[in-house]
């Protein structure tokens, strides 16, 4: 198999450190379109999608390998070895923040800094522990996607669903940017949302920066200084940025973070 | 763009009361205008929604969906259209929507507003789940449809793989009945004639010793062994292995020549009718054996007419179809049909089904052999014909022969002449006799010896041949076909070589073998089949000696 095909890998920029944006549930590597180019000059970027997402190959969809973060996790391992990637930097948004402290444990020579972009290592309240979401709250969402109404997958049904023979026609589409297949979506989704990566934190050996919006209802603050706090050795940063994608609604703070933290002195 | 106040009044009224919601977000994403129609729909007051975003109004996917899906979709491409999702009332209950929003820029690309626009979707959204359950109920429809079929076609298939094995199973059985009987009639008769034989033998011993007069015996004893000989004869036709001399024949003719034996058999309260048709086609068949099946009908017929009545020969020429040939499994074409007709008792089905059985007999004990039909069956099938009974209780039977026309031109064979006197010629012309049975070798050769021929015995090919080099006036080699090493055709190809001149008479009890096939002789073969009386014997030698080399 061609993982690089697989995942749909786009790499660019001239330097030699590597910098893997991982994009999280919802879209794909045009997550990045605004950030990436900040660092064309002193990185090689490495864009992927996951598999079921984007410009994946559908087709490699396991229910099996992804019904755990870890099948994700194994990718991104895979791809960092086939281009030959060591301490490079992560820039991980929303799961994909926990998919890359999986990965900094599995294979910790890969990645020397890591940036989580509105982490949350668990969603659903547990105890002491405040993760947003009621339990019923994420069994309504699952629900709401097992009803599969049509306007949904008419918002978000990918080109490749219905006419792969044309896809010109897919330019068309009411929503043409994250196309994703509904189906995996959902699997994608109750992956996400009944996730507990708790665990993976304390072992994370990178140094760690978490970005915090402000308003962020999928990862609310409490849990982004929960991650920071887990982490052997991380910085906390909250941005002005409202929302769950301060990549795409504030690229300018979101590269100023990042450059702070990558420039600054090691500690 | 300047308007007057009745003009903005207008505006107003269209904007609260336009039949879907607005809402206008400034570029932080909070709410500062929201119209009438979108408040009552979620039954909250105007103010309530400013300084709040539009995703706090979803339900918990809503807002999910919202930040992880549609506003990252409104920064890249500035707009989206039809988003299906479902906003929650001040009572709680759920209102499902679609949802359009876009992003106002100024001139320089500065994001100045997002405008939202909301359509009440309630009833798109039941036809939807009306929709979807009735793509659901068809596709488990279909797939219950398949899985029927796929029963059903393995169904269909056991039941007829069962049936052909009970349909083997039976026709096993059945043919196992039949060899029983056959072999127990075979065991029967066998015995019922051996015991004459012997019996007499015994007879004649005793009587030979007190000097006493023999010749009845000898003759019960012959007779005993004659019958035999006819019983393995009629088996022998049963089982298509008799050796067939066909010839170009009339029907017709046959029929005719035959009418004063008929008249004889039937008797005086048996009417003969002949219906023949004119025009008809030669057939190729053993005269001899045609005449005895139709004999054989006709005695069939006389005994199912114990009060007297008619039967009717008819003649006719025949078409056997693809579909009929095929049912009856015979090549299809043009054939003759020998019918013969009586007005006697009929038969039920069950009789009719088993007439053609060896041993199958409806007459009493001692009236019937049993093997009547099933000889006349033997012989019309290994002549490339067919047989059908039609039959009514009651009414009475036609039994039909057909038989392949032959389609080249007949030509008369020429009357075979025997000489009544030539069984007691006495010559001396020298026989070499080859046969590997040692009784039948000593029998045969005082049989020969008697008839007045020197003989020279051999027991196998190779002491035959031996003797022929060392007796050059051998004239005629008589010899078995079936023997252990050489065979009785080599044998005789091997002797011509030697000898040209030399004449050849085969003799077998067997006719499946090297000079006949599919019990056909061979042409210019002659053959004496065993057992052959001692007049047989006599004007075979004959025949052979005196004609062509």
């Amino acid at each position: 198999m061609d993982i690089l095909r697989r995942n749909n890998v786009k790499t660019m920029g001239s330097g030699s450190r590597a910098m893997v944006f991982a994009h999280g549930f919802g879209c794909d590597q045009n997550m990045w379109r605004l950030v990436w180019p900040a660092f064309a000059d002193g990185y090689r970027i490495v864009l992927f999608d996951h598999v079921g997402c984007g410009g994946s190959e559908l087709s490699a969809y396991n229910p099996q390998k992804y019904a755990s973060l870890d099948g994700y996790t194994d990718d991104i391992i895979a791809i960092c070895r086939e281009l030959g990637i060591v301490d490079g930097v992560f820039v991980g948004h929303s799961v994909s923040a926990m998919i890359g402290a999986i990965a900094s444990r599995k294979a910790p020579d890969i990645f020397a800094d890591l940036v989580m972009i509105g982490p949350s290592p668990r969603y659903i309240d547990d105890g002491e522990y405040i993760g947003g979401f009621s339990e019923g709250q994420i069994h309504e969402l699952l629900d709401f996607l097992d009803a599969n109404h049509m306007g949904w997958s008419q918002a978000m049904a990918p080109v490749i669903m219905g006419n792969p023979d044309r896809p010109e026609l897919g330019e068309e589409l009411t929503n043409s940017f994250c196309r994703t297949d509904p189906e995996i979506a959902k699997k994608f989704a109750r992956v996400t949302f009944l996730s507990d990566n708790r665990n993976d934190l304390p072992a994370v050996k990178a140094r760690c920066l978490v970005l915090q919006c402000s308003e962020d209802i999928i990862a609310p603050q409490a849990v982004g200084e929960y991650v920071a706090k887990q982490l052997p050795n991380s910085q906390f940063i909250i941005l002005n940025a409202t929302g769950h994608c301060p990549n795409l609604s504030a690229p300018e703070e979101t590269i100023s973070a990042m450059k702070a933290f990558l420039e600054g002195p090691p500690d | 763009m300047e308007f007057r106040a009745d003009e903005v009044d207008d505006l107003e009224d269209l904007f609260d009361n336009a039949p879907c919601g607005y809402i206008a977000a400034g570029a932080d994403g909070r709410i500062t205008k929201v119209n009438s129609t979108f408040c009552k729909w979620l039954g909250r007051e105007k103010s309530t929604f400013i300084g709040h975003r539009f995703q706090d109004f979803l339900n918990i996917a809503g807002k999910i969906y919202y930040e992880t899906h549609f506003a990252p979709l409104m920064r890249m491409q500035g707009y989206f259209n039809e988003v299906a999702l479902d906003l929650v009332r001040d009572d709680g209950a759920t209102l499902p929507v679609l949802v359009n929003a876009i992003e106002r820029r100024d001139d320089a690309g500065n994001l100045r507003f997002i405008r939202i626009t909301i359509f009440n979707a309630s009833d798109r959204r039941r036809y939807e789940r009306e929709l979807l359950e009735a793509r659901r109920a068809a596709e488990q429809a279909n797939t219950e449809l398949k899985e029927l079929n796929r029963t059903l076609e393995r169904r269909i298939a056991e039941a007829v793989e069962a049936r052909i094995k009970s349909e083997q199973a039976l026709h096993q059985s059945q043919k196992m009945e039949a060899v029983g009987q056959l072999t127990g009639g075979i065991a029967h008769d066998f015995n019922n004639m051996l015991a004459v034989v012997l019996s007499s033998l015994s007879l004649l011993e005793k009587r030979l010793a007190n000097g006493e007069d023999v010749a009845r015996f000898i003759a019960a004893a012959r007779e005993g062994a004659n019958r035999a000989a006819d019983l393995t004869r009629r088996l022998l036709a049963y089982s298509r292995q008799q050796t067939l001399a066909p010839q170009p024949l009339n029907a017709n003719q046959m029929v005719a020549d035959m009418s004063e034996l008929l008249r004889r058999t039937l008797g005086e309260t048996v009417r003969l009718e002949s219906v023949l048709a004119g025009g008809l086609w030669q057939i190729h068949a053993d005269r001899n054996l045609l005449e005895s099946a139709i004999l054989n009908l006709a005695i069939n017929a006389r005994d199912a007419m114990p009060e007297g009545g008619r039967l009717t020969i008819e003649t006719a020429n025949c078409h056997l179809d693809e579909t009929y040939s095929a049912e009856q499994a015979i090549l299809p074409g043009q054939y003759v049909m020998v019918a013969v007709t009586d007005t006697g008792s009929g038969m039920p089905p069950e009789v009719m089904t088993k007439a053609f059985e060896p041993f199958f007999t409806t007459k009493g004990p001692g009236k019937g052999t049993g093997l009547g039909l099933s000889q006349v069956f033997g012989f019309v099938k290994q002549s490339g014909g067919h047989i059908k009974i039609y039959s009514e209780v009651g009414h009475g039977t036609t039994m039909k022969i057909y038989l392949p026309r032959l389609h080249q031109t007949a030509v008369a064979p020429k009357p075979l002449l025997i000489r009544s006197d030539v069984a007691r010629t006495v010559s001396h012309e020298v026989i070499l006799l080859v046969e590997d049975d040692a009784q039948v070798l000593s029998i045969t050769a005082q049989m020969l010896h008697d008839l007045g021929y020197e003989v020279i015995e051999a027991r196998n090919a190779e002491e035959a041949l031996s003797a022929l080099a060392a007796y050059p006036e051998i004239r005629l080699l008589f010899t078995d076909v079936v023997m252990p090493g050489m065979n009785g055709r080599r044998l005789a190809d091997e002797a011509r070589q030697r000898r040209p001149d030399l004449k050849v008479l085969f003799t077998t009890g067997y006719a499946r073998n090297a000079i006949v096939h599919n019990g056909v002789l061979d042409p210019e073969v002659n053959l004496l089949q065993k057992p052959a009386s001692a007049e047989m014997l006599a004007i075979k030698l004959r025949e052979v000696l005196d004609g062509a080399p």
